[in-house]
Formats: structure tokens, C-alpha cells, sequence
């Protein structure tokens, strides 16, 4: 998630506490505080899973990428693929899993992308596991307030 | 600028347009929080015209930020507001444009402000609202219809807005936001992208007309009663010129449905179409209609990253942009899905 937690509760401590002084308008000062209020509650619902979710859709981009790299056609893409699969998670903060799973997520698109433009049964029975991964992945990082 | 500082140089500014008035002052200065591409204020401007009789008028100014979630020309919203006002598309009448920062530090303008009504959704979904969802949602994409129906050279918009091509609307869209994905994404969209790639294997035909397009007209943009009526449709700085079918398909996207599982949380999809169709005189072909819908995701998406970028180049540190960014694009990713058939 973009912006990171951390930076944004720093932004708001600062925030808050400027809405603290005496002089703020009374409707400036409920705006930015209610706008506050709500992120910080986003940021409570996001905080406590992050990690979790980060590993668990680390590992399920892995097995994808490993799968890629035996049914890829394209040999930079394969050796790329099979570097990426075969990655760890060698840290826990959150840093590090966004990190990682952005590299990861490129190599996906850039596999989803050659799957597509194929016909063949084993493209496409990898791409339909992209897409259950996919849908796996909106249904892990949904909020309990998401309007869908 | 401070508050204070901004009261007194806009009621210099407003006092120079209006030199046959005199003891032009400015009072209950308010910002209107919730808006994350420009900064809304409402204020009183009151004066004694050359006969004596003293007056007063609600007035809305609305100036660009230090990093404004769209970019956009000022001049764009002006002239859309100002093609539509006294036509039955209900819009605030437009007074005063400045695009350089001489007077106010950044470009704005000054409009009418329509009082009394709700614009946020968020009432919506309790008494005595709940009551009107029928009749306002008739009245939403009954007035979008009447947009789609317009003739821009007739509204004097075609010299304000660039031309486009009837077989060329899809892809100039898709072009100017896959480029803003491009430039402000910080996280890779696997979702998204996807959808892009789909939408160009199967463009859309060619727009029937080539119409106004608000470019963000959705529950949320208009000003609305408690009876269902619909009073002011608001934030035009989207507009341009293009197919029709992309505003239905923007109020469709499912990041407006509000945990109600239909569009705007207001009117079953195929009633909200009915209506658009009669009002407008064009016909929402289902799968050109569907293209736009998936476009809208992309869009969607697009702009909830331009915000999450903005707050992280810090330029403007507003937790307003923080919010879509949170928010919205799991949504965004959730509702491309959705349109998709995966979800």
C-alpha cells in the first residue's frame, strides 16, 4: 500500500497536533481532523494483515512465476523467472515484502502478458491460475468498508 | 496563503471587477473540505451599487493547489459550467476566471454558490433520503442523457475543448490514462494492466456522436433535496469532447456503488440505462457500453495513483489524496474484476 502506513501517521501526528492550536478555523480544523480520524482507521484495518498478506501473495506469485518459467517461450523471460521463483522473503518489514512483491508483480505482468498472446492448452491453463491468483489477491487486501 | 491574506486580495480582485460598486467586502470565509483536485471555499461578498442599494451573494471560489489530484486547465471547468448554466442541466452560474497566480497566488475562478442542498453521499443511505432513490437517480442519468444530447458547437464548446474523431474517442482516452498509470503508478497493477490489454484487443465502434463528456459524473458531483431533485451538477474539470458512452459507463463503475450492488447506489442498471437512452436520443449498445465500463476502471485507477503520487513527490501533503489511494484502487482492482466477469 501507497503511501506507507508509516509516513502517513507521521504526516497526520504532525497534522494533528498543528489542529491542536488555538487559532484554526473550527471548520478547517473538523475537516482535516475528520479526514484524519478516517485514516487512521484505514490504517488500523491495513496494519495488523500487511505482513501477512505480503508473504502469502509473495509465496503465491513464486509458484506462479516457477510454473512461467518452465511454460514461457521467450529464454530471457525464463532465466528471469526462474531467478524470481526461486527468491526468499529474508525480511518481515513491510519495506522489504512491498519490495519484493513489486518485482514480483512485474515479472507476472510481463507473464500474463505472453500467456495471452499464445493458444496453446498450457498457456492457458497457467493463465486461468494467474487469474484465480489475481482474484485471490483483491479479495486478501480488501477493506471492510470497500464499496464493492 | 493564509486565510486572512486570501480574503483580502480576493476582495480586491472582485472589487476591480465590479468598479461601479463600492464597500466590496468579504465575509464568512469557509473552506469546503473533500475536494482533492482544487480548493473550494465558500464565502458572502457583499456591496452598495451605484444607486445605494446595498446587496449581498453567496459566491464559491474555487483555486488550484500547490499538486492537484487532476491536472487540468481552469479555463476547461469554466467554460463547461458556463455552456451549461440556464440550460436544463442545472450548473452554477460562472462570474469570474483568472488563469495566472497574479491575483490569488493560482489560477481560480468565482462562481454562484447554490445553497441549501447536499452534495456528499454520504447521507444518502439513511431517512429521509433512502425514500428519494428512485426519483433522484431518474433525475442523475436523466441530466446526464441531456449532456450526451447537447451539441458542443452549439454550446460554444467546441472552441474551448480539443477535437476528436468518432473513431478515435476510445483511444485517446485510453492513451492519456495508460500514460498517467505509467508516469504516477508506484505499486505494479497485474489487474489493471490486464485490463488494458483487453480493452485494445477489442476496441469499442466508433462513438455514435461525438458529444460533452463531464468526465466525472457520478453520485457525489451533483447537489441534491431531500425530495430527490437534483440541483447543481458540479466538478467539470474532466470535460472534454468524446463518445457519450464513456460518462454512463463512468457513473457504472462500481467503486460508486456504495456496498448497494447497483450503480450510484441508486437505480438498477438497466433503469438507470432506460432513462439515459430516452433522455439522450442515443442508444447504449451493450458491449460498447461494456468497454466503457472496463475503461472507467482503468481511469479510475488511474487517478487513485495520481493521488498516492502526489502525496508522495510532496507537493501537496493533503491526507485527501492519501485517501483514494488507500481506499480505492484494492476497489478499483475489485470492480475491473467485476466488470470483467472474474468476481
Amino acid at each position: 500500500m501507497k503511501p506507507d502506513v508509516a509516513q502517513v501517521l507521521a504526516d497526520l501526528a504532525g497534522r494533528v497536533a498543528r489542529n491542536a492550536a488555538p487559532q484554526i478555523p473550527p471548520a478547517q480544523r473538523a475537516g482535516e481532523l475528520g479526514l484524519s480520524a478516517m485514516l487512521l482507521g484505514l490504517a488500523a484495518e491495513m496494519w495488523d494483515g500487511a505482513a501477512e498478506i505480503l508473504v502469502q501473495e509473495n509465496a503465491a506469485l513464486r509458484a506462479l512465476l516457477a510454473s512461467g518459467a518452465r511454460v514461457s517461450q521467450d529464454n530471457a523471460r525464463r532465466r528471469w523467472l526462474v531467478e524470481l521463483a526461486g527468491s526468499r522473503d529474508g525480511s518481515l518489514r513491510l519495506s522489504a515484502l512491498q519490495n519484493a512483491n513489486a518485482e514480483l508483480r512485474v515479472a507476472l505482468i510481463a507473464l500474463h502478458a505472453e500467456l495471452e498472446r499464445r493458444d496453446d492448452a498450457e498457456a492457458r491453463s497457467l493463465e486461468a491460475d494467474i487469474w484465480r491468483e489475481l482474484v485471490a489477491g483483491a479479495e486478501r487486501r480488501r477493506l471492510a468498508g470497500s464499496p464493492i | 496563503m493564509e486565510e486572512a491574506e486570501l480574503t483580502t486580495r480576493l476582495a480586491g480582485y472582485i472589487a476591480g471587477q465590479m468598479p461601479q460598486a463600492r464597500d466590496v467586502a468579504i465575509t464568512d470565509v469557509a473552506r469546503i473540505t473533500g475536494g482533492a483536485s482544487r480548493q473550494t471555499y465558500r464565502f458572502t461578498l457583499s456591496w452598495t451599487e451605484a444607486d445605494g442599494v446595498a446587496r449581498r451573494r453567496g459566491l464559491i471560489l474555487r483555486r488550484d493547489p500547490a499538486d492537484s489530484l487532476i491536472d487540468t486547465e481552469r479555463r476547461v471547468e469554466f467554460e463547461a459550467y458556463r455552456a451549461f448554466h440556464g440550460t436544463g442541466v442545472p450548473v452554477p452560474e460562472m462570474l469570474w476566471l483568472e488563469e495566472g497566480g497574479e491575483a490569488l497566488g493560482s489560477p481560480f475562478f468565482v462562481a454562484e454558490e447554490i445553497a441549501g442542498f447536499q452534495a456528499g453521499p454520504g447521507v444518502l443511505w439513511s431517512a429521509p433520503y433512502l425514500e428519494t432513490h428512485a426519483i433522484l437517480g431518474a433525475q442523475k442519468w436523466e441530466i446526464l442523457g441531456k449532456i450526451a444530447r447537447a451539441d458542443p458547437a452549439e454550446r460554444g464548446l467546441t472552441a474551448a475543448l480539443p477535437s476528436v474523431k468518432a473513431d478515435d474517442c476510445w483511444r485517446r482516452e485510453l492513451d492519456h490514462w495508460e500514460e498517467v498509470l505509467d508516469a504516477d503508478e508506484s505499486e505494479p497493477l497485474p489487474i489493471i494492466r490486464a485490463a488494458i490489454r483487453h480493452l485494445r484487443a477489442a476496441p469499442p465502434p466508433p462513438a455514435q456522436k461525438v458529444g460533452v463528456v463531464h468526465g466525472d459524473y457520478r453520485t457525489g458531483n451533483f447537489l441534491y433535496d431531500d425530495q430527490g431533485g437534483v440541483h447543481g451538477i458540479l466538478d467539470w474539470e474532466m470535460c472534454h469532447l468524446g463518445d457519450p458512452l464513456e460518462d454512463l459507463g463512468w457513473s457504472f463503475n462500481p467503486v460508486w456503488y456504495f456496498g448497494r450492488g447497483m450503480p450510484g447506489g441508486l437505480l438498477p442498471r438497466e433503469t438507470a440505462i432506460a432513462v439515459w437512452e430516452q433522455a439522450s436520443g442515443l442508444r447504449a449498445d451493450p458491449k460498447a457500453l461494456k468497454w466503457w465500463e472496463l475503461f472507467a476502471c482503468v481511469k479510475g485507477q488511474a487517478i487513485w495513483v495520481s493521488s498516492a503520487r502526489a502525496w508522495l513527490d510532496g507537493a501537496n501533503r493533503d491526507p485527501i489524496l492519501v485517501y483514494p489511494a488507500w481506499a480505492l484502487i484494492n476497489a478499483q482492482d475489485r470492480a475491473a474484476l467485476h466488470v470483467m466477469g472474474r468476481l
